[in-house]
């Protein structure tokens, strides 16, 4: 689920058009504003209760115990945690390997896919990337529970030719940010494949053809022309998978359950977060997790807002 | 470029534009395969036993008669819980959509075509909450509804499910975009109040984003495993959650249910399809909107 | 502009108005959870508001949902609602977590569970962190009676008492033996192993002149109890409560671990789970002799393997030359009470019928009963059925439950997940056990101090 979630919000995320003709507040009159308000009261209303009071209330457990600030005492309780340094560890080594392959692949396929010229092939193409992001969360995890257990695998003949017999080998901790690299990629690409594919429509045919006729290859066109203009979607995409990526919980939390704690029931910062709560009772070391993870987060799309130039806004 | 180019470059390709092709047939083949076989797999492995599944090919079909014995096997598994954990997953997705619907679509649009003081704060916090990773809120709001013992209920599903910015988000650049100020303005010269431009002239126009914002909702919501699993249990739980509970009623990934054994091996194949069936056949049947869409999206500059 | 002032006052009231509403909506539901009914004092706790008739959910394993369904066979008129879960198999906590879910929520808890661990009473028995009380409801004061909690064998509630309180029912005793197959034995000349050594140099023996035969499996969790627990290795001990302690550098672990390591090399002990459809297929009649406990008899021989009758024996644990016997405990669930029952009546009926009935106890469960009168009829099934090749497998079996070495000690977390961790995916990858005992070492440690215990 983490990185699984459509990426369709970058799909639909122009930037803001400008509106000079806007006049600002000598347009509003009281009327109309005060439908503003009943149109926004519902939403607000959940934006509080489910964005706002939840950070806050998090920030306030996270500096106190029994009620009573303690300053960061949660924090260095949870950072001397043996558990702490290697889930942070684990959770950065797999941010890694996902970002690299999702950034090279999906450009390297978006281009390719661009290329096709026979129109019915570029949509199927499109359409079979896309179509694994409808099975998100548990479910992409059991699929894959069974295409790497090699007793049951449709390629078990490939993973035996690599030397893994047995689930247990192929899920050593060591292959984890592979493994879930796999199991993100093959979610979450092809949402990210068709944003991208969409973004190289932009580009007019008109410098493609100059570029051509200039004698530039494929390669030179992909590399001059078409990469530029992708840069600022490939920043978002890294951003928001980054952000996703921090957030690992539900890969390893089934396949722990599904090897009998071979993969660790403490393998990333969510999972541990998760035992701090519900095994240890220790409300106050779980939110200082989940405060610091929200920092990253919020860290991440702020500085996304503010400096990026995706959502100029008026 | 015109069809004439294409036709005269492909009449003559030299041997460097001959491996370039090749090296993107294989490279497509690949991808495509990688990403399509574990699906079509797993759309034929609930028609076979566990031994076909052991031993015969990975794309071999079984039977249906196998299929229905899975089908029989699943659904009378624990008195036939799986049929409630849909119906939970069912419940949870439509009342959060609902309510995702009533709240967005007018913030949204009072958002985009409304003035009032507070509109850009709200914007970009909507924004900014927007970009967060749902997961990021999870153990939040666990928090907070323990604290006001929520937990349990259903509305602690529904709630936060129902509290979806990205609708809101594509609501207001919608409405924004799509809908001139002017026509609402003269609909108010004309006398109507706030409440009929609204549902008079807006809502009609509005058709293609509240699809969009529903989907997204309903397969956000569908999916979502971290939020119920925290935060409900029991007979509550949702498939997402219920499916990582049979997967330890399975014999070869927990060892000591062995002796009795409850759920094979294509049984939980066939529980993983239907997990994701709803979000399947949506995708399926709405691929060219979606598809469109996105790359419209991407598109709009 | 006066107008726009008393407009931006409103907004702000607007805005105030909904914030408190949310809080308040969230308030009010809180209310409404808060009922706790108190109720007298026959139970010796305050127990729910008793509600006659109402069914009791029950979780339990996959294995233990014959008691289940023999249950309901003997008492119709007491409805059942049956949920499988993990069993918390392997130190899994699933059993913790989710009782944390139900104190969270404050309604929801089942009114029995069954455990495959024998740790859950630690926490059970604790207040939540919200200060109420815990899920286990206490058993000896009132709940069930004391003739009947005095049928159980000697010791086997020790698990499940806390400070004199009794708080579960053992479900099966699970003290180590040595199975051996005597058809097996006879055709390749061989005697039934007696100690480790002899264990280790009948290994030697087996891979040398009848490759592919072997002497059991460490591809399950538990098996830390089998060979460290039953070779007196002080790998887990809690002297005191709130102390751990564990030596892997100790000469019996570092033993038991080259044996281990030696007969992983040879071939006679191999990595599939015991439970595995692999392990079935590949080994039910390729296995010589192999140490574990008393449940093995249903769970692995009659059932998985399904060896026939007349070709396995019991020989007594194996010790150290010249030691003495020592027996290692694996598991023997424990079935537990829901202090929020509000049909403790049918529960206490429940608890007696699944550890004492025949219908389960003798009929369906793979293990030995822990409750004395059961434990006689099922020894007498299995003379009868003549499963067994010596005639003193009774006194053996019985003999080496006085024998569990003492010196191996139940905590709040589990020995199987640190066991899970390190060495499964170590000798997975082809390292030692022996090279693996420091890292192992290590995370117990690690384990018993973010569990709050000075590790000695």
């Amino acid at each position: 689920m983490t990185v699984t979630a459509p990426p369709a919000p970058a799909g639909v995320v122009p930037s803001g058009r400008r509106r000079p003709e806007r006049r600002r507040a000598s347009r509003s009159n009281a009327g109309q504003s005060r439908f503003g308000y009943v149109f926004v009261s519902g939403y607000t209303l959940l934006l509080v209760a489910f964005g706002l009071l939840p950070t806050l209330y998090a920030l306030f457990l996270s500096f106190t115990r029994n009620g009573v600030f303690v300053g960061f005492d949660n924090f260095v309780r949870v950072f001397n945690d043996y558990r702490f340094l290697p889930a942070v560890g684990h959770v950065a080594l797999y941010v890694v390997f996902w970002l690299v392959s999702l950034i090279v692949l999906v450009v390297i396929l978006a281009i390719v896919v661009h290329s096709i010229r026979v129109r019915w092939l570029g949509d199927t193409a499109r359409f079979l990337f896309y179509i694994p992001g409808a099975i998100a969360g548990a479910s992409s995890v059991l699929l894959w529970l069974f295409v790497l257990d090699p007793s049951v695998s449709p390629v078990s003949a490939l993973l035996r030719s690599m030397g893994y017999e047995s689930l247990v080998n192929v899920v050593a901790v060591g292959n984890l940010p592979v493994v879930f690299t796999v199991i993100a990629f093959w979610a979450g690409a092809g949402g990210w494949i068709v944003i991208m594919y969409g973004a190289l429509n932009n580009i007019s045919a008109d410098i493609m053809e100059a570029a051509r006729i200039d004698g530039a290859g494929a390669l030179q066109v992909a590399w001059h022309i078409q990469l530029p203009m992708l840069t600022k979607w490939i920043s978002y995409m890294g951003i928001m998978s980054l952000a996703a990526g921090t957030q690992l919980f539900v890969e390893p939390k089934i396949l722990a359950q599904a090897t009998k704690n071979v993969v660790p029931e403490d393998y990333s910062l969510n999972q541990l977060a998760y035992l701090y709560a519900f095994r240890q009772g220790d409300f106050s070391g779980s939110a200082a997790i989940s405060v610091m993870l929200l920092v990253v987060a919020l860290g991440l799309s702020t500085i996304f807002i503010f400096r990026g130039r995706l959502f100029e806004r008026d | 470029m015109t069809d004439l180019a294409v036709r005269r470059r492909r009449r003559a390709l030299t041997p460097g534009q001959w491996i370039g092709r090749a090296f993107v047939a294989v490279l497509l083949l690949t991808f495509a395969a990688f990403f399509i076989l574990p699906i079509i797999w797993l759309v034929l492995a609930p028609t076979k036993t566990n031994s076909e599944l052991l031993l015969d090919g990975p794309f071999a079909f079984g039977s249906f008669e196998q299929l229905v014995a899975n089908w029989n096997e699943l659904f009378a598994f624990g008195s036939g819980v799986f049929a409630v954990w849909l119906g939970n997953s069912a419940f949870y997705s439509f009342a959060a959509l609902a309510i995702t619907l009533i709240v967005s679509i007018p913030a949204g649009y009072a958002l985009a075509l409304i003035e009032f003081k507070g509109r850009r704060l709200l914007l970009v916090t909507t924004l900014v909450v927007m970009l967060i990773p749902n997961t990021a809120l999870v153990l939040p709001i666990f928090l907070e509804l323990s604290a006001v013992r929520l937990i349990g209920s259903p509305l602690a599903v529904i709630l936060p499910f129902s509290f979806f910015p990205f609708g809101v988000y594509l609501t207001y650049i919608y409405f924004s975009t799509a809908v001139s100020r002017d026509l609402l303005n003269a609909a108010r010269i004309d006398g109507a109040g706030e409440l009929r431009v609204f549902a008079q002239v807006a809502m009609p126009l509005a058709t293609p984003v509240i699809a969009l914002v529903g989907f997204f909702s309903f397969v956000a919501n569908w999916n979502n495993y971290f939020l119920p699993f925290l935060v409900v249990g029991g007979q509550k739980i949702p498939v997402q959650v219920g499916l990582a509970n049979l997967l330890s009623n399975v014999p070869a990934f927990n060892p000591t249910t062995a002796s009795s054994i409850v759920i094979q091996l294509p049984t939980l194949a066939l529980a993983t399809l239907l997990s994701v069936a709803p979000i399947l056949l949506i995708f399926l049947f709405a691929q060219r909107f979606l598809v469109e869409g996105m790359t419209a999206g991407g598109t709009k500059e | 502009m006066s107008q726009h002032s008393s407009f931006r006052r409103r907004a702000t009231r607007l805005i105030t108005t909904g914030a408190i509403a949310a809080t308040g909506l969230l308030v009010l539901s809180a209310c409404s959870t808060g009922a706790e009914a108190g109720g007298d004092d026959t139970y010796g706790f305050a127990a729910a508001e008793q509600v006659a008739d109402s069914p009791i959910t029950v979780w339990v394993d996959a294995s233990r949902e014959p008691a289940v369904t023999a249950f309901q066979e003997a008492y119709p008129d007491i409805e059942v609602v049956l949920e499988t879960y993990d069993g918390n198999a392997g130190g899994s906590g699933s059993f913790q977590s989710k009782i944390s879910l139900m104190d969270q929520a404050g309604d929801g808890w089942p009114d029995v569970v069954f455990s495959t661990q024998q740790n859950d009473a630690i926490w059970a028995s604790k207040d939540t962190p919200n200060g109420e009380p815990g899920f286990a409801a206490p058993l000896n004061e009132g709940l069930i009676d004391q003739d009947f909690l005095d049928g159980f064998a000697e010791g086997s509630l020790d698990y499940a008492t806390i400070d004199g309180t009794v708080y579960g029912l053992r479900n099966d005793l699970a003290q180590t033996v040595f199975y051996y197959n005597q058809k097996l034995l006879d055709e390749f000349g061989y005697d039934v192993p007696s100690t480790w050594e002899e264990y280790a140099e009948l290994g030697d023996a087996l891979a040398a002149e009848h490759p592919g035969y072997i002497l059991g499996s460490m591809g399950d969790s538990f098996m830390t109890y089998i060979y460290y627990g039953g070779s007196e290795s002080p790998v887990f001990q809690s002297p005191e409560p709130g102390v751990f302690h564990s030596d892997t550098s100790a000469e019996n672990a570092q033993d038991i671990s080259a044996i281990i390591d030696g007969m992983l090399e040879n071939g006679t002990l191999v990595q599939d789970s015991f439970f595995s459809a692999e392990f079935a297929a590949n080994y039910a009649d390729k296995l010589v002799g192999v140490p574990g406990p008393v449940w093995y008899t249903g769970a692995i021989f009659q059932g998985g393997l399904a060896t026939p009758a007349g070709e396995i024996g019991v020989a007594p644990p194996l010790k150290w030359e010249g030691g003495d016997v020592a027996a290692g405990n694996v598991g023997g669930g424990i079935w537990y009470a829901s202090r929020h029952s509000a049909n403790l009546d049918a529960v206490a009926t429940f608890l007696e019928f699944v550890t004492s009935a025949d219908e389960f106890q003798v009929e369906a469960s793979s293990g030995y009963p822990a409750y004395t009168s059961a434990a006689e009829k099922w020894l007498d099934k299995q003379a009868e059925a003549g499963y067994f090749v010596n005639d003193d497998f009774e006194t053996v079996m019985s003999d080496a439950a006085g024998q569990i070495w003492s010196g191996w000690n139940v905590t709040p977390w589990s020995p199987e997940t640190a066991w899970a961790k390190v060495v499964i995916p170590g000798m997975a990858e082809g390292e030692t056990v022996v090279s693996l005992l420091p890292a192992w070492q290590t995370e117990l440690e690690n384990e018993a101090t973010v569990n709050g215990y000075t590790v000695e």
